[in-house]
């Protein structure tokens, strides 16, 4: 049985329709106005024990709001859920013992009290037992490099630091599921590499199931064995993340460094019909689909004609095929028409 | 047995969430004691508040002997019973002030994703040391008053005594939590809704019959002070018409806590998440 599995899941918000200024705000008070937005719209997911899933889309695609339902936070609209047994939000408590969530934008640290207070709080909280506590601490701390700051309230600490003990916080009563909202926002390289090798480490040692919501790709390339794409509520790509590129990111591009400038373009054109060339001074570049066309076929067309210093191969880049999907440029789904207008779903997710 | 293991399991559970509460609040308590300086300002104030506050009954009496019948002992009660109630819901369940502004900018979530009843974690949210002033002033009045009390201080009377000061107090958090819980209806950071109902706790300082009607249904029936200090009072004096209802605040109290717990978590099922 599957650890997540949603059918039709929706939610829906109800949004205050008001006019700027003073006198909007006046006028809405008396004329109540309200527009229904669909932040999550009938979507299917099912998670099995074990997978790391990436759950992308763009601004207030409705990320969040998939999240906050799995954890029990927001109840749905309508459509069904069930989380290792349990509807999240009727079964919150027991949902939350199962759980770890980690909110890039927020902490669950207690802002006041130093770090370890606040590990001491969860260990009673979660009703961890001591011997347990201890060894994931000690573990944690070791791997997260939390030593240094652990006497120092949560609210003094760098973003870095809290980051680190947040995600700490959130793993030391052994969830089977772990939520990541945006966990590498604003940090730096080494941070966001500390911790995508933690998570990659939890993934493989102990089985933890991660759902991460993320605009880096990076986290997604280290930690994620499958990609789930929501826009509009809407769930336009699940699949793995060789599938994707398979599917979609058929293009490849080779790059030529000439010796001289090509005499003529024609003979290299015609020998490449179904490729997109480009020629600038001393470079060539061909744009072709990998699965029509080997890399060697193309080198072979054009070397005859021109003199060849250098070449390089281009490698569809995840990250871009990611952005040609929120832009539009690249649909994945079958188009269906839909009310949605992406102005209602970016109010969706505020 | 099935009901034994059940009632047992209940207990335990009650235990740990007591547990769970202090925990939380000695965590704030320790926040705030972090900014020494802070602290020490706040209870200077808060004494000075306390100060003032008696020193204006102490004037009223002076000039007023008794209100409505009712002596000026009668009234320090009451009065001692607001003070009471009021510093037991700062000092231990500040928290419920500070539901508006979690639910407004959404901070709420860390509360529905920890294993523990958002609503003791609500209570325990914070702590106003402030109420430590309403408490000493308070049980000062209270024992000066109790001294006048013209009946005999039978065991049975002490407890319930204690029972009654429980209960008022238990009305009063019930209020605060059940007003806190409109957050989830009024989406502004700041609701006056909670202010305006704790203020209307001032009538219960004077006996009720000094009011209309409508101002008597309201704050015995609707929004029930008067079991805060009138009829608790009314009670401890032998107010022949009015002391038996003074009995009835247990009650009255536990109908409260269990409507507050019921509006709240009708209200959590509105709660939107808003922000990130």
């Amino acid at each position: 049985m599957p650890l997540i599995e949603a059918h039709g899941l929706t939610k829906q918000f109800r949004q205050a329709v008001k006019e700027p200024g003073l006198v909007g705000s006046l006028k809405h008070f008396f004329t109540r106005q309200y527009k229904d937005k669909l932040a999550v719209d009938h979507i299917d997911l099912s998670v099995e024990a074990g997978e790391s899933v990436a759950y992308l889309g763009p601004n207030g695609a409705g990320k969040s709001t998939t999240i906050k339902m799995l954890t029990g936070i927001l109840v749905p609209t309508s459509g069904s859920l069930i989380v290792d047994g349990l509807v999240p939000h009727e079964k919150r408590q027991q949902n939350a013992r199962k759980m770890g969530v980690v909110f890039g934008q927020r902490t669950q640290l207690w802002w006041d009290i130093p770090v370890i207070e606040s590990f001491n709080l969860a260990r009673d909280m979660y009703e961890i037992p001591a011997a347990r506590y201890k060894a994931n601490l000690a573990e944690f701390t070791e791997l997260l490099g939390l030593a240094e700051f652990m006497n120092i309230p949560a609210g003094k600490v760098s973003l870095g630091q809290r980051m680190r003990a947040d995600l700490c916080m959130a793993l030391l009563h052994e969830p089977k599921l772990l939520y990541l909202d945006e966990p590498t926002i604003g940090l730096d390289i080494a941070v966001k590499d500390s911790i995508r090798k933690f998570i990659h480490r939890l993934v493989e040692e102990r089985g933890t199931t991660v759902m991460l919501t993320t605009h880096d790709l990076g986290d997604i390339e280290d930690i994620c064995n499958r990609i789930v794409i929501i826009d509009s509520g809407k769930i336009i790509h699940d699949g793995g993340l060789a599938d994707l590129k398979d599917n979609y990111a058929r293009d490849r591009v080779i790059h030529f460094q000439l010796a001289r400038p090509p005499a003529s373009m024609e003979p290299i054109c015609a020998g490449l019909p179904a490729c997109d060339l480009h020629a600038d001074g001393l470079s060539l570049s061909v744009r072709f689909d990998r699965f029509e066309f080997a890399a060697g076929e193309i080198a072979a067309a054009v070397m005859p004609h021109v003199e060849v210093i250098d070449f390089r191969i281009d490698e569809p880049e995840v990250e871009d095929l990611i952005r040609r999907v929120y832009l539009g440029q690249l649909s994945l789904a079958a188009p269906e028409p839909t009310a949605d207008t992406p102005e209602s779903a970016v109010a969706a997710e505020a | 047995m099935a009901v034994k293991v059940a009632i047992a399991t209940r207990l335990r559970r009650a235990r740990w969430l007591t547990y769970i509460y202090f925990r939380c609040l000695g965590q704030q308590m320790k926040a705030i004691l972090a900014y020494e300086a802070d602290f020490v300002i706040l209870l200077i104030s808060a004494g000075l508040v306390q100060i003032t506050g008696f020193l204006f009954i102490w004037t009223v009496f002076q000039r007023i002997p008794d209100i409505n019948g009712w002596t000026f002992w009668q009234v320090v009660m009451m009065y001692s019973l607001i003070f009471i109630t009021e510093g037991v819901g700062s000092l231990f369940f500040e928290g419920t002030w500070r539901v508006s502004r979690l639910v407004y900018n959404g901070n709420f979530d860390q509360i529905l994703v920890r294993p523990v009843s958002p609503i003791v974690q609500v209570l325990a949210g914070a702590v106003g040391f402030n109420g430590l002033g309403n408490i000493v002033t308070g049980g000062a009045l209270l024992a000066i008053s109790l001294g006048n009390v013209p009946a005999q201080w039978t065991p049975g009377r002490l407890l319930m005594l204690v029972i009654l000061i429980i209960s008022a107090a238990t009305i009063r958090v019930a209020i605060n939590l059940a007003t806190s819980a409109c957050a989830f209806w009024i989406k502004t950071p700041w609701s006056m809704v909670p202010m305006f109902v704790h203020q209307l706790g001032e009538f219960a300082k004077y006996p009720i019959t000094i009011y209309s009607m409508a101002v008597q249904a309201m704050v015995v029936v609707a929004i029930p002070f008067a079991f805060v200090s009138f009829f608790p009072t009314a009670y401890l004096f032998n107010m022949e018409s009015w002391s038996a209802i003074g009995l009835l605040t247990p009650l009255v109290a536990v109908y409260c806590m269990f409507m507050a717990v019921w509006i709240f978590r009708v209200g959590l099922r509105r709660y939107e998440s808003t922000g990130h």
